[in-house]
């Protein structure tokens, strides 16, 4: 369950899962597979990584039984993923998704320019 | 939306990789420098060991600026797995041949990081690798100069030593 004191906001959502942002404690909400986990900033970023490590081919060549599985376990985290290709795949496709708006956020505030409300913001006066 | 991305770091994804990336080029070049100075002092080239011990040193102090310069704008700079250095070396010419080698490729990576940095418009990261630039002027100089004492002073005879006692005054004036 996501912290009730959250002030979270819908990041990037698909049928398999969702990921919000945190603005009140800068972090990042997973949905996943009927858990959530949060991440801090860099965390999120890390865990995104060690998913797309996973080599797909090489757990669909395997044919042994273990192989059917991989196992990631996020620093930092409470939860262990234990994921087979399906879940791999859902993850991904959520992770980058979630990636791609978080970057598009940064590009969007960038070209509006606009400064967090606690910021300077120097006075222009007009003559 | 709050930002939390630029919040956390200034440095873009890829500008964060690049940089990495050098810092391993950095490290590198550090080992190698080391196993030279060694197969040096092996070979009784004592000027060249202490000289190739120096340039080691100074390779991890540009890794370490770099590293710290990935830290401080909010990225996460790697310490680097380094392998694959050779402890044995063809010629006392060779290794310097392949100092030369290893500083004209480590100038293809910083313009390689400059063109990047021009791309994503990351200014701050392109004045910064301004300082290795220049540095890199110096580095490939020294090592040319080296080599054509080779062919200065000549091999033969006494002229590996007479080279050897050379290596410690060739330095680069700008």
């Amino acid at each position: 369950m996501i912290c009730p004191l959250a002030h979270f906001e819908e990041v990037y959502k698909t049928d398999h899962g969702a990921v919000y942002q945190c603005s009140r404690q800068n972090c990042y909400w997973l949905d996943f597979a009927g858990g959530t986990t949060a991440f801090k900033v860099s965390d999120f970023f890390n865990f995104k990584k060690k998913v797309d490590a996973v080599d797909i081919s090489a757990m669909i060549i395997d044919s042994s039984r273990t192989a059917d599985f991989t196992i990631i376990m996020p620093f930092r985290t409470p939860r262990c993923f234990v994921l087979d290709i399906n879940a791999v795949l859902n993850l991904r496709e959520l992770l980058a998704g979630a990636k791609f708006m978080i970057e598009l956020n940064s590009v969007v505030n960038e070209c509006l320019n606009v400064t967090p409300d606690r910021a300077f913001r120097p006075q222009t006066t007009n003559h | 939306m709050k930002d939390l991305l630029r919040l956390k770091t200034s440095l873009n994804e890829e500008i964060e990789k690049i940089l990495n990336e050098q810092i391993k080029v950095e490290a590198h070049s550090s080992s190698i420098y080391l196993a030279m100075s060694s197969w040096c002092d092996d070979q009784g080239y004592d000027f060249s060991a202490d000289f190739f011990a120096k340039q080691s040193e100074e390779e991890r102090t540009h890794m370490l600026k770099l590293f710290n310069y990935v830290n401080d704008r909010g990225g996460r700079a790697i310490s680097p797995e380094i392998v694959n250095i050779p402890a044995d070396f063809e010629s006392f010419r060779g290794v310097f041949e392949q100092m030369l080698e290893q500083e004209m490729y480590v100038t293809q990576q910083f313009n390689n990081i400059a063109d990047k940095c021009m791309k994503v418009k990351d200014f701050v990261t392109f004045q910064f690798i301004q300082w290795f630039l220049e540095e890199q002027i110096e580095e490939e100089y020294v090592a040319r100069r080296i080599l054509e004492m080779f062919d200065v002073i000549g091999e033969e005879g006494t002229g590996r030593w007479e080279i050897d006692k050379h290596i410690p005054k060739v330095s680069y004036e700008g």
